[in-house]
């Protein structure tokens, strides 16, 4: 399975990085995204840190095993937490 | 086979016995080497033995739904497997493996019970261990519901010291992602954050701490209350 690496943009135009040596092994290019949306909405919903002020101006920027750049995923990408099951009253 | 002689064990709570405490138990240590990774007592498998930890870390963790987090540690200042056999149990709903190598005293449950039974030093002396581990563990429920992340790690990387010579650990943020509950990024921000302002140099795998009370300001309190009542119950200090 290729492993794929999700550096953390941070910080005022979002200037900062925090580089990830170890990567995550994922089952193709496809699963990118959705795992970077999913520790995205983690770090977001659970990770107090006086580093990053807003979490939704976060990125990750992805690289393959290669160091080639895969894409881009803005935290902002995340959907409002209404999504899947909730229950909404009409 | 010979028994380590009791100025040369480096647990602290086998330092803490009075002589004739560690005479009655010295017959039953057992020396063993704890390589990385050993499981040390099974989730809810019964405890035939326990290890005083002469060298490395053991860790505590807590399995589910949501994936394994650390919820205590134990290194020469403890005894593992202490709260469930001493407390009149013989099975504990964690795991505990050994999480940086090292080497122990192993001792058979029963052995142990019945030097306890026989002694009343000995008794309160193990008895205020089980103590300081609660302490501990009520210090990490605390810091983990309001503290930050950097604080976090900072009083971790702190307590892994403690139980360490030197001052480098090696780890891999992935393993640390576990031990603190956090993503891998949010770690490696931290880490980022304590390796800018000086505190620690990163690399990979390998984390080593350049300034001590550096950390314990990042720290922020967090680190140091169950570390003084140890001193204070075991030690007397």
């Amino acid at each position: 399975m290729p492993r794929y690496y999700f550096h953390l943009r941070h910080g005022s135009n979002l200037s900062r990085r925090a580089v990830d040596e170890e990567g995550d092994e994922l089952s193709g290019p496809e699963a990118v995204r959705p795992h970077a949306l999913k520790v995205a909405r983690d770090l977001i919903d659970r990770t107090r840190t006086d580093i990053v002020r807003d979490w939704f101006t976060c990125a990750f920027e992805v690289t393959d095993e290669a160091g080639r750049s895969v894409m881009t995923v803005p935290f902002a990408e995340i959907v409002e937490p209404d999504e899947g099951g909730h229950f909404m009253p009409d | 086979m010979s028994q380590p002689d009791q100025a040369a064990v480096s647990n602290r709570l086998l330092r803490a016995m009075s002589a004739e405490d560690y005479a009655g138990l010295a017959p039953h240590l057992v020396p063993i080497e704890l390589p990385l990774g050993e499981k040390l007592i099974d989730i809810n498998a019964p405890v035939s033995h326990l290890h005083f930890m002469e060298a490395g870390i053991s860790s505590i963790t807590t399995d589910g739904a949501n994936g394994k987090v650390e919820v205590g540690m134990v290194g020469r200042e403890g005894l593992v497997g202490a709260s469930p056999v001493l407390l009149g149990t013989d099975r504990v709903p964690h795991d505990h493996f050994v999480q940086m190598a090292g080497e122990g005293l192993r001792i058979e449950a029963g052995a142990l019970v019945a030097a306890m039974d026989a002694s009343t030093t000995l008794r309160r002396l193990l008895l205020r261990y089980v103590q300081t581990e609660i302490v501990q563990v009520r210090q990490t429920a605390y810091i983990n519901a309001i503290y930050s992340i950097e604080a976090r790690l900072a009083r971790w990387l702190l307590m892994c010291l403690d139980r360490v010579d030197g001052n480098e650990l090696a780890l891999k943020h992935e393993f640390l992602s576990m031990m603190l509950g956090v993503q891998r990024s949010g770690v490696t921000l931290a880490l980022q954050a304590l390796e800018g302002s000086g505190r620690i140099r990163g690399r990979r795998m390998r984390i080593v701490v350049l300034d001590r009370e550096g950390l314990e300001e990042v720290s922020n309190g967090g680190y140091g209350a169950p570390e003084a009542e140890y001193a204070r119950l075991i030690e007397g200090t």
